[in-house]
């Protein structure tokens, strides 16, 4: 009875992840004649296909070293810091995750030339330094403060300092790791940067761009060339993530611990200000400011900007919108069910007996959403399994649903699996002594400490869910969410609206994890 | 009902760590105690009778029914046993009473606040572990290994996170609601007064071996091996050196070998076994301080790497450099491997 749940999920791991990712393999290997090795030989060939992987590799480089700036900054000067408005500033580091990457593209796009390499690192060191900000700050909140105490006692302030970031240095690997997989992973910014005069291309863009013109070529190593030139790359990934995941293992967070000491920052006290706001302008005002003075109408030239024009754009974003907003918000909330009720039985396995179980739920997390999405399309568009559910299932919600939560299942199922670790097992082994089915003890004994987890995770997926843009884009049932109508609109001068329709998905984004906690009147902790 | 247990040959395999054989066994209503140092196998013998880890050989045996025989395992909820973990090991979204009701199905709430309250329980019915203290949580997980009404009760270090002052208070409980049910206990722990309090044989256990088993008595008064003396009685054993023939060097002069010993000797010295003496009649110790008390004084003196209680009339400075002497014949005992017959 309790196995069901975790079959459930393994079958769905199967069905979502490894099949279609087993197809993309096998289609490089399986030409017309049977079995070759054409397109895996016309790889080196192809140069093309390696100056884009060069020129992601660059990108996550150097994005990944604004990210540890803005993120690794924020986090260690509001941490156990005397830094003024510190408590507040601390947990506001969580914040930029909800604007989606392409949000903060639009902003910087409107205020300044946006075309190159440094702008493109610079939009997604920004939009991915939630990542390094979130785990340095749980680096330094898991770190003993007596054993930095030690340190500053036998080594003074400064060596102290230098071995409490060696003591993070895990967490803060980790967040750069996640950051860099993402950038490289990133196909909706660069591809936007692309109508603002981009002259180089990334990996990802040039999977999809081959993708979306795959009746054009000639051969089958022509036609299979942007997958096979991706799979080693995903190989690397897949291997970053796992040394991601293995740091984070090592990281401090052991249970109780007594705090960091507030340590001083002395002279640089006002000065160290700028780091926590320079972060929060640039990941979440600058988007948000644009965003609302295009509703205001500041693309329109001829008119200035005024509250009526304000309206009227609303008007037009609830007509031309709605629908669009709707589905996001649909996708997003079902992909946060979903994902959870898969990873808690897949938390619990990897957790107490198949620790390998946490590599194969994070495999989804090293493919950029584009290939996953190009996957899945390939594995179901024409699936007789799909038929069998009765109407169009592939072109509805379901399915986004499905390949939403195969994408987002690595956040949920690594965070629950960490929370079960943290666990004490003897409690429940107390409760394999009661004379109870095992599904009263799942219910009462194993999942109520979940819980707090189960939130934040679902939390974490529901704000990804809305703002993801490259699954939206390869998915026929989820081509009409908001943020990809967004996209959209914005190449087509509609600013006004568009603007209005990402403020209201930020209000989304931030009011619904919200709103459970403002109706209980209880205090809200840390995503983190 | 209570139960008896029979272990026959049993061992376990844990990663490289190997318990056993081992082989005693308790009479229903008995109280046993497992005793050794950290690293003893005492927990993982407790988890193997609680059914968490599998025997790789030997027998247990809870009543008439064979809990585990290397091939087959009873689930821990059919062994009809209770088990009050180190730590409390409790429910953290659970209240006091939600634990009894759910470790017992069936129990009424009345029969659950009369256990409670025979804990000193009864006001904290509707409060969470988490708000508990440890004697408090540590009851707490005694009332909840109790609700089922077992037959076995198993006790996996009960006093260890529990302070001082809670400790005798809990010893009571413990001792009072056993003998009322009448049941079985083994217990586990590292602290003799512990084990002398809740039980009336004792197992001593070292690095996963069986050092000597017994009533508590026998083994404080006649222990079999200088482990045993040096565990429960508090002796230091000083190694000695085989010199020509049968004797025995140690730091108090040679000694004839006490016939039929094995080779692994040491000098026991029990609290009391050594006095001071004028100087250069025995080896030079160094007084580390005294013990509370007047006649005889109690002095903890360093001799080589152990310390040793001397008595003396009068006590000297801590740091002070004394001459010891034996007060009655040398006692050498095995090491750890009981002399056989």
């Amino acid at each position: 009875m309790t196995r069901l749940p975790l079959l459930a999920a393994l079958l769905f791991l199967a069905t979502f992840v490894l099949l279609p990712l087993g197809g993309l393999v096998v289609a490089t290997v399986r030409g017309p004649d049977g079995w070759t090795l054409a397109a895996w030989a016309a790889l080196a060939d192809d140069r093309n296909a390696l100056v884009q992987l060069a020129a992601s590799l660059q990108l996550g480089l150097a994005a990944t070293t604004v990210s540890l700036l803005l993120g690794g900054l924020h986090a260690w000067v509001t941490v156990g810091r005397d830094l003024p408005g510190g408590g507040w500033l601390g947990p506001l580091g969580v914040a930029p995750l909800v604007v989606p990457p392409i949000f903060v593209a639009m902003g910087f796009a409107d205020i300044a030339p946006a075309a190159g390499f440094w702008p493109c690192a610079l939009l997604l060191g920004v939009a991915h330094a939630p990542f390094v900000a979130v785990l340095a700050a749980r680096g330094l909140r898991g770190v003993d403060g007596r054993a930095y105490e030690a340190a500053w006692l036998l080594r003074g302030g400064r060596r102290a300092e230098l071995w409490l970031l060696r003591a993070i240095a895990p967490e803060l690997l980790a967040g750069c790791l996640l950051a860099f997989l993402f950038t490289l992973a990133d196909h909706g910014v660069p591809e936007f940067l692309t109508v603002k005069g981009k002259t180089w291309h990334t990996y990802a863009e040039g999977l999809f761009a081959r993708w979306n013109r795959r009746a054009v070529g000639t051969t089958f190593a022509e036609l299979q060339s942007p997958i096979v030139a991706a799979l080693p790359f995903v190989a690397g990934l897949g291997v970053l993530l796992w040394a991601a995941l293995r740091l984070r293992a090592q990281g401090p967070d052991r249970g109780v611990v007594q705090p960091l000491p507030r340590r001083p920052l002395g002279r640089w006290r006002w000065p160290a200000l700028l780091a926590p706001t320079t972060y929060l302008a640039a990941g979440i005002a600058l988007p948000v400011v644009v965003l609302a003075r295009w509703a205001l109408g500041s693309a329109q030239r001829l008119e200035p900007m005024s509250l009526s024009f304000a309206r009227q754009s609303f008007h037009k974003a609830i007509d031309q919108g709605l629908p669009d907003l709707l589905h996001s918000l649909w996708l997003a909330l079902g992909t946060a069910l979903l994902v959870v009720l898969l990873a808690l039985p897949l938390a619990r396995a990897a957790a107490r007996r198949q620790p390998l179980l946490d590599l194969l739920c994070a495999l989804p997390a090293a493919l950029p959403a584009i290939l996953l999405g190009i996957a899945l399309v390939r594995a179901f568009h024409d699936s007789p399994l799909l038929r069998s559910f009765g109407g169009d299932f592939y072109a509805g919600w379901g399915f986004a649903v499905c390949g939403y939560a195969a994408r987002f299942l690595p956040f949920a199922a690594l965070t629950l699996s960490a929370q079960v670790r943290r666990q004490p097992v003897a409690a429940e082994e107390a409760g394999l002594l009661v004379a109870r089915p095992p599904w009263a003890r799942a219910v009462r004994l194993h999942l109520p400490p979940l819980l707090p987890a189960a939130w934040t995770a679902a939390v974490v997926v529901f704000v990804l869910a809305l703002r993801e843009l490259d699954l939206a884009v390869v998915l026929p049932a989820a081509n009409a969410t908001a943020v990809r109508r967004l996209a959209n609109a914005v190449h087509f001068q509609h600013e006004d609206w568009s603007g209005v329709i990402a403020l209201l998905l930020l209000a989304i984004a931030v009011l619904v994890p919200l709103l459970p906690s403002l109706l209980a009147g209880r205090r809200l902790r840390s995503l983190s | 009902m209570t139960t008896s247990v029979a272990v026959v040959d049993l061992c376990v395999h844990r990663g490289s760590f190997q318990l056993g054989p081992l082989t005693f066994a308790v009479p229903s209503g008995g109280r046993l105690a497992v005793v050794g140092p950290s690293g003893s196998g005492k927990t993982t013998l407790l988890r193997c009778l609680a059914g968490f880890e599998p025997a790789a050989s030997g027998t247990i045996r809870l009543g008439d029914a064979i809990a585990d025989d290397g091939r087959r395992r009873l689930p821990p909820d059919r062994r009809g046993l209770g088990l009050v973990f180190q730590d409390g090991a409790l429910w953290p979204q659970m209240t006091a009473l939600q634990h009894l009701q759910f470790a017992a199905p069936g129990l009424a709430a009345d029969d659950a606040l009369a256990l409670l309250r025979r804990a000193g329980l009864e006001a904290r019915a509707n409060d969470r572990p988490g708000t508990m203290s440890g004697g408090e949580a540590q009851r707490l997980g005694l009332c909840r290994a109790l609700a089922p009404g077992p037959g076995l009760l198993l006790l996996d270090e009960p006093l260890r996170s529990v302070d001082v002052h809670q400790r005798d208070g809990l010893v009571l409980l413990l001792r009072t609601l056993a003998d009322e049910r009448r049941l079985t206990t083994i217990l586990v722990t590292h602290d003799r007064d512990e084990a002398l309090a809740l039980a009336t044989d004792l197992v001593v256990l070292r690095e996963g071996r069986m050092v000597e088993s017994g009533p508590a008595q026998d083994l404080l008064q006649r222990p079999a091996t200088a482990f045993t003396a040096a565990f429960l009685l508090g002796a230091a054993c000083l190694p000695v050196s085989a010199t020509d023939g049968d004797r025995l060097s140690t730091p108090f002069g040679t000694f004839a070998r006490p016939p039929g010993a094995p080779g692994d000797l040491r000098l026991v010295l029990l609290p009391g076994d050594v006095d001071l003496a004028p100087p250069g009649s025995g080896p030079a110790g160094r007084i580390l301080c005294a013990l509370p008390g007047e006649d005889p004084v109690r002095l903890r003196v360093a001799l080589a790497d152990q310390i040793v209680e001397a008595h003396a009339r009068a006590a000297p400075p801590a740091g002070a450099e004394v001459t010891l002497a034996l007060r009655a014949a040398p006692r050498f005992l095995p090491w750890h491997e009981p002399t056989r017959p």
